[in-house]
């Protein structure tokens, strides 16, 4: 290998090689960041919510006029849709999974006003709310209908049951298996203690970007205020059908209200994501356009010392080289530059990511990124001078003798 | 040593056809010291680069060292470049960027020789030459003489069979030219064979035979030391 001898020539062409190794640093710098930053985002948007979105859909029914009867017409509308040919099952809630919009209450395991041990968010819903979700309850049992307590606004709350979310309850009771958590008391500010009687899996709270998304509980109330949100769950394929089916009915069931929020989970997800998924889509570009410009710097360069030494590669081919050692020449020329750009990427990378931690609170980049980030930095850069290292070694050796 | 037979080498491009050699038959023995010489266009750079396995020839029959080159691939000719012939330019072609050392180490590490090796011939063919003391020196720093010695000192480190050089004293003044043919004499004195191409006759003169290529072909008679100056006196008329 030549690597001696063109580690010398290099560092007699310094400013070359430390603007193309710089600029490798900087994109390794940030590609490798951003990439990590994707990828978090990307983990966290394919977090699952629980239930089962692709068949899943919410609207809210809004009544109006003095005539207008809540909870007749909710009892009504649940009846009806929970015998549509396609529908699997209806809850009524106060709040949609992912959405953005909901309400969260602190949790305690003393009655007291003392600091929450966790901040949840609840939906306050009917015994259908765990087949309508496709929630898998792993310790206790669901709400019987008896239990659910249907009262106007205002009205005091009476319910003292709870289900709640596997990771509400590691969070309440650290060391217990979830089914060691049924019957214990929990407090809720300004309502009555409950008593944990089921625990489903998982289940998230209504806002993507909060710390607590998979602190979750369900009440068995449902307030009548003028506005309910009917959930529905539906037989695979049939969504998007029953969508405009289901609006339809209900407008023609009751002419005292109106709907209102038509939107599948999947679109809620998608909206509710839009931020994080328009990053992810800036990031790349980012990326392509940073790897893209180091690229062309990388041939540009090579093309360049290409071009200024060819007749010196004409005499190494008339001195004996083959076109291999030709190519592997400038191949080892790159990889050294490379490698001087990686290294330095390393550090810079390394520095950034505490950076991010630091500063955004963001979690610590897994070791694993800064090597891979250096070899496909490397892949890269050998990939990009192949071509014009390739016609450096079809250099013919009669050129050592042209005088020009 | 050296035996071209009926050599042609016919340059085409869409227009044109160029017949740089033309049934060029010739004979080189071991331990000589030929000149090439010619007018400009004559054939003589495509008698080099034929006889240096730079171009392949186009017809007829090249012995190198008893081998038929002519069909050899580029990968083969490459390494009988590399083992058999000393190449010195006009121009020196010294690599810019690299020392003394590393650019008389150039043709030993496409050879694949040991470090120990490499650096045993290459302190011996810089001492020969008188620069061992400045192999740390880059080409820059050396006056045109002293970068044609090393040069020499390229071709010579490899112990190929023969060294072929292109105007040696074309870029030099008069005394660093007679300089740099002294040390030729000197490297031919110890056996080694070569092939020096130039247009000065003068500098033919100096040689043990003279080639002179005419159109392509081996204007005969070849001359002899004492032709040069009648030769001379013709082209100076």
């Amino acid at each position: 290998m030549e690597t001696g001898p063109i580690l010398r020539a290099m560092t007699r062409n310094k400013l070359g090689v430390i603007l193309i190794s710089l600029q490798i640093a900087f994109t390794m710098t940030v590609v490798i960041n951003a990439f990590f930053i994707i990828n978090e985002r990307s983990r966290l948007m394919a977090r699952p919510s629980g239930l089962d979105e692709a068949n899943t859909f919410f609207l809210t029914s809004i009544g109006f006029g003095e005539n207008f009867n809540g909870a007749v017409t909710v009892a009504d509308d649940l009846a009806m849709l929970r015998q549509l040919p396609g529908v699997v099952d209806v809850t009524v809630t106060n709040a949609i999974p992912v959405s953005g919009s909901g309400s969260n209450s602190g949790v305690r395991l003393v009655d007291d006003e003392s600091a929450p041990a966790a901040y949840a968010a609840y939906y306050r819903v009917d015994e259908h709310a765990v087949e309508t979700m496709d929630l898998d309850i792993i310790a206790g049992r669901n709400f019987t209908t008896q239990e659910i307590q249907w009262r106007k606004s205002g009205e005091a709350i009476a319910t003292d049951q709870l289900i709640i979310s596997r990771a509400l309850a590691s969070r309440m009771f650290p060391e217990r298996e979830p089914s060691a958590v049924l019957g214990e008391t929990l407090y809720i500010s300004g309502l009555p203690p409950h008593q944990v009687i089921g625990i489903v899996e998982q289940l998230q709270g209504p806002w993507p970007t909060n710390n607590n998304l998979e602190l979750s509980m369900l009440q068995p109330i449902h307030s009548f205020d003028g506005a309910d949100t009917y959930l529905l769950r539906t037989a695979p394929g049939e969504r998007d059908r029953l969508m405009v089916e289901v609006e339809e009915m209900l407008v023609a069931s009751n002419g005292s209200r109106i709907i209102r929020n038509l939107m599948s989970l999947e679109r809620t997800r998608a909206e509710s994501y839009q931020v994080d998924s328009a990053m992810s889509t800036i990031l790349w570009v980012v990326i392509v356009t940073l790897v893209f410009i180091t690229c062309m710097g990388i041939v540009g360069l090579a093309v360049f010392g290409i071009n200024r030494r060819r007749k010196q590669i004409g005499t190494r081919r008339a001195l004996g080289a083959t076109r291999m050692q030709i190519l592997r020449h400038f191949m080892v020329e790159n990889f050294l530059v490379s490698g001087l750009g990686v290294t330095l990427g390393a550090v810079l990378t390394i520095g950034f990511g505490i950076g991010l931690t630091s500063i955004f609170n963001m979690p610590v980049m897994a070791w694993y990124y800064t090597p891979l980030g250096m070899l496909a930095l490397i892949v890269i850069g050998q990939v990009a001078v192949l071509g014009p290292s390739s016609g450096a070694a079809r250099t013919e050796p009669a050129i050592a003798t042209r005088s020009v | 040593m050296l035996k071209m037979t009926d050599v042609c080498k016919v340059f085409r491009t869409e227009l044109v056809e160029t017949h740089a050699l033309s049934d060029f038959s010739l004979t080189i023995d071991e331990g000589e010291f030929v000149s090439i010489t010619g007018p400009s266009g004559c054939g003589k750079t495509t008698f080099l680069n034929i006889a240096g396995l730079l171009e392949t020839l186009t017809s007829g029959q090249y012995l190198l060292d008893g081998t038929d080159v002519s069909t050899l691939s580029d990968f083969q000719r490459a390494k009988l470049r590399n083992q058999k012939i000393g190449f010195i330019f006009q121009s020196f072609n010294l690599m810019p960027d690299l020392n003394l050392f590393d650019n008389i180490d150039v043709p030993l590490r496409y050879r694949g020789m040991k470090a120990s090796e490499r650096k045993q011939r290459i302190d011996q063919a810089l001492d020969s030459v008188g620069l061992l003391s400045r192999k740390k020196h880059v080409p820059s720093q050396l006056s045109g003489g002293q970068q044609q010695r090393v040069a020499i000192a390229r071709a010579l480190v490899g112990k190929p069979l023969f060294l072929l050089a292109d105007e040696p004293t074309g870029n030099l003044d008069s005394n660093t030219a007679h300089g740099v043919m002294d040390l030729l004499h000197e490297i031919n004195a110890d056996g080694t064979t070569i092939i020096m191409v130039t247009h000065d006759l003068e500098l033919a003169t100096q040689s043990r035979r003279n080639v002179h290529i005419l159109d392509g072909r081996i204007s005969s008679p070849v001359l002899t030391p004492v032709d040069f100056h009648r030769e001379s006196a013709t082209v100076g008329s």
